[in-house]
């Protein structure tokens, strides 16, 4: 790019107006429109994810300013942070159960809903409301209920079969299994996507399936799930990245602690705790890069075995 | 003759099973919040002697001891709740269909790069930025108001709406806006009374999915919020569980969050369609 006062040969520019004019006339207008975001992603995203990295390389009390300590956060988490440990753990038991669960029964009533049921609209619905309430901590205090000493589940299992259910939120086998149920219990979305994917399967493959005698079994894993695939790969996405930022319902369950000994301590609740509880801003960066890398390692994997598994309809092989 | 019967049969059966099975699982939905709000209306000491027991008279007593618990009442926490939730709305609707228009409509450099790491952040956990972002709130001398729970909104960082609109907007042919421009409009008022008038489903969508996140928000009111007179209605929820453990007051409890979830299901009635449809909208429009 030239300068603005250089003009080789003294020839006239194609117009009068000057350099800075005609840039702002054909950008302009963008950027003016542009602007609101632009401010938000440079000074609430972009920079703050680059003073994030600096941080996870000090030690930050957020009272002194930040002191540089190298690879210590790190080392720290890699080798000494049993907490951490158990946080991951935790977390990947959740992420593990929760999410093919959920989309399980989520595919499964969306294949019941699918064919024409009456009161369609209202079933759907009954099946959403959970997922849209979901992230309130009302529901959080109520499961926080219903698995008390002597809450609704405890009261219908000796009302049913006389056995005495124990403590479920606060036993440490069972706490973060109360946890999953309420994620399953939340399958509407991804039920909703489901639903809106069956509908453009074509029915004439079905149709032709039949002709030929291929069973339902045989139909739904020839048929409906490869014609599926782009959507399941979707929702799984979505569901994993959803379950890895799980905080409400830890939060509330243990009373913000993480307990019973540490077993619904999600990674989300330890890093708030680390950050705002302990003050360790630094170290809590760390952190959410560390936890930045297990998302990109997890999407990474479901990318690239997704060409695998994964056919699009109008993709050209 | 009798084949037909017997597949008439078959359909019949088929379609009982299905309303058992469906019938099965909405109980299994909807039971926990029936109990809920059953037991807001019983006293404490009948709540947990009989789970499927109707309550046997409609006793507010829980609803009024709930709603003054504290020293301040939740007329304080709603009011603060629907302040915070109506800018969302408003800003987010502003914010992100500009930057949907732009995306969408306008040429200029740099418009492919822009799009793609506004993209890249649908991707990025909040955990990220939330150290960063609450260290410039306080510097900023915001921490224990509401303004970083609303400024963001303006400035629009709930990527998923932006997204929602591109699409919407795409969807609407480009010979209109050609037409508006050898009418003389600029893109002002292209977007004004062209777009946005046109785009009324999408930006329903977005501002109910905004107003329930944001009147739900617990993480972001908990971090920057400390000052009871501007506790939203979840944050004073959670100050049942950590007053009491939630040991003795369950009736109040379950009276405040059975109070605190009918916003969202009045919405949800009202826009049922809309809510369903926009769920669906951002995964299979790509």
């Amino acid at each position: 790019m030239t300068s603005v006062s250089t003009n080789p040969g003294g020839r006239s520019a194609p117009s009068t107006e000057g350099r800075f004019a005609r840039i702002w006339r054909r950008n302009g207008a963008g950027y003016l429109f542009l602007l609101p975001w632009l401010v938000g992603f440079l000074g609430l995203t972009l920079g703050p994810t680059l003073a994030s990295l600096y941080l996870s390389f000090t030690d930050y009390d957020l009272l002194t300013s930040p002191r540089w300590s190298g690879l210590k956060n790190y080392e720290y988490a890699a080798f000494y942070d049993r907490r951490l440990g158990k946080a991951i753990e935790v977390t990947f038991t959740y992420v593990l159960w929760s999410v093919p669960l959920k989309l399980t029964v989520a595919l499964l009533l969306a294949m019941v809903l699918d064919r024409s049921v009456r009161g369609v609209a209202f079933y759907r619905a009954t099946f959403y409301l959970p997922s849209l309430l979901g992230a309130s901590v009302a529901i959080a205090v109520l499961w926080r209920q219903l698995f008390g000493a002597d809450g609704l589940i405890n009261q219908l299992l000796f009302f049913v079969t006389g056995i005495q259910g124990p403590a479920w939120i606060t036993h440490p086998d069972y706490a973060l299994s109360t946890l999953i149920v309420l994620a399953i219990w939340q399958f509407g979305s991804p039920m909703i996507i489901f639903l809106a994917g069956l509908r453009q399967v074509p029915q004439d493959l079905y149709e032709a399936a039949s002709m030929d005698g291929a069973s339902g079994w045989r139909q739904f894993w020839k048929i409906t799930l490869p014609l599926l695939a782009p959507v399941i790969f979707f929702n799984l996405v979505l569901q994993t990245i959803e379950a890895f930022k799980a905080f409400t319902q830890a939060y509330i369950v243990s009373g913000g602690l993480g307990g019973p000994v540490d077993s619904t301590m999600f990674y989300s609740l330890y890093l708030y705790l680390e950050a705002f509880a302990n003050f360790r801003m630094g170290y809590a960066s760390a952190l959410a890069w560390i936890l930045l890398v297990i998302i990109a390692i997890f999407t990474a994997i479901a990318f690239g075995t997704s060409k695998y598994w994964v056919y699009y309809e109008d993709e050209q092989r | 003759m009798k084949a037909f019967n017997e597949s008439r049969a078959t359909k019949v059966r088929r379609q009982v099973l299905r309303h058992f099975v469906l019938g099965f699982a909405s109980i299994l939905m909807i039971y926990p919040l029936l109990w809920m709000v059953m037991s807001s209306f019983k006293p404490d000491e009948l709540i947990f002697s009989d789970p499927t027991a109707l309550p046997t008279s409609f006793d507010l007593t829980s609803y009024f001891q709930g709603w003054f618990t504290f020293r301040e009442s939740f007329t304080t926490f709603y009011m603060n709740s629907f302040i915070i939730a109506f800018f969302a709305v408003v800003g987010n609707l502003m914010a992100c269909s500009m930057t949907a228009y732009a995306f969408a409509r306008l040429e200029f450099r740099g418009r492919k790069i822009w799009f793609v790491l506004m993209l890249g952040t649908l991707m990025l956990p909040y955990h990220v930025t939330l150290v960063p972002q609450y260290v410039l709130f306080l510097k900023l001398g915001w921490v224990n108001t509401f303004l970083p729970l609303i400024v963001p909104k303006f400035l629009a960082v709930d990527a998923f709406f932006i997204f929602l609109m591109v699409q919407f907007f795409r969807g609407i042919p480009r010979e209109i806006d050609e037409a508006a421009i050898m009418d003389g409009c600029g893109p002002w008022r292209i977007y004004w009374k062209i777009m946005l008038p046109l785009s009324t489903p999408v930006m329903a969508t977005a501002a109910i999915f905004s107003f329930i996140w944001t009147y739900d928000d617990f993480l972001g009111p908990l971090i920057y919020l400390n000052d009871m007179s501007q506790y939203t209605v979840p944050l004073a929820l959670r100050a049942f569980v950590d007053s009491s453990g939630g040991e003795s007051l369950y009736g109040e409890l379950f009276a405040m969050s059975t109070l605190s979830l009918v916003p969202v299901f009045i919405v949800f009635l009202a826009f049922q369609r809309l809510i369903i449809r926009g769920v669906a909208l951002g995964a299979l429009k790509r």
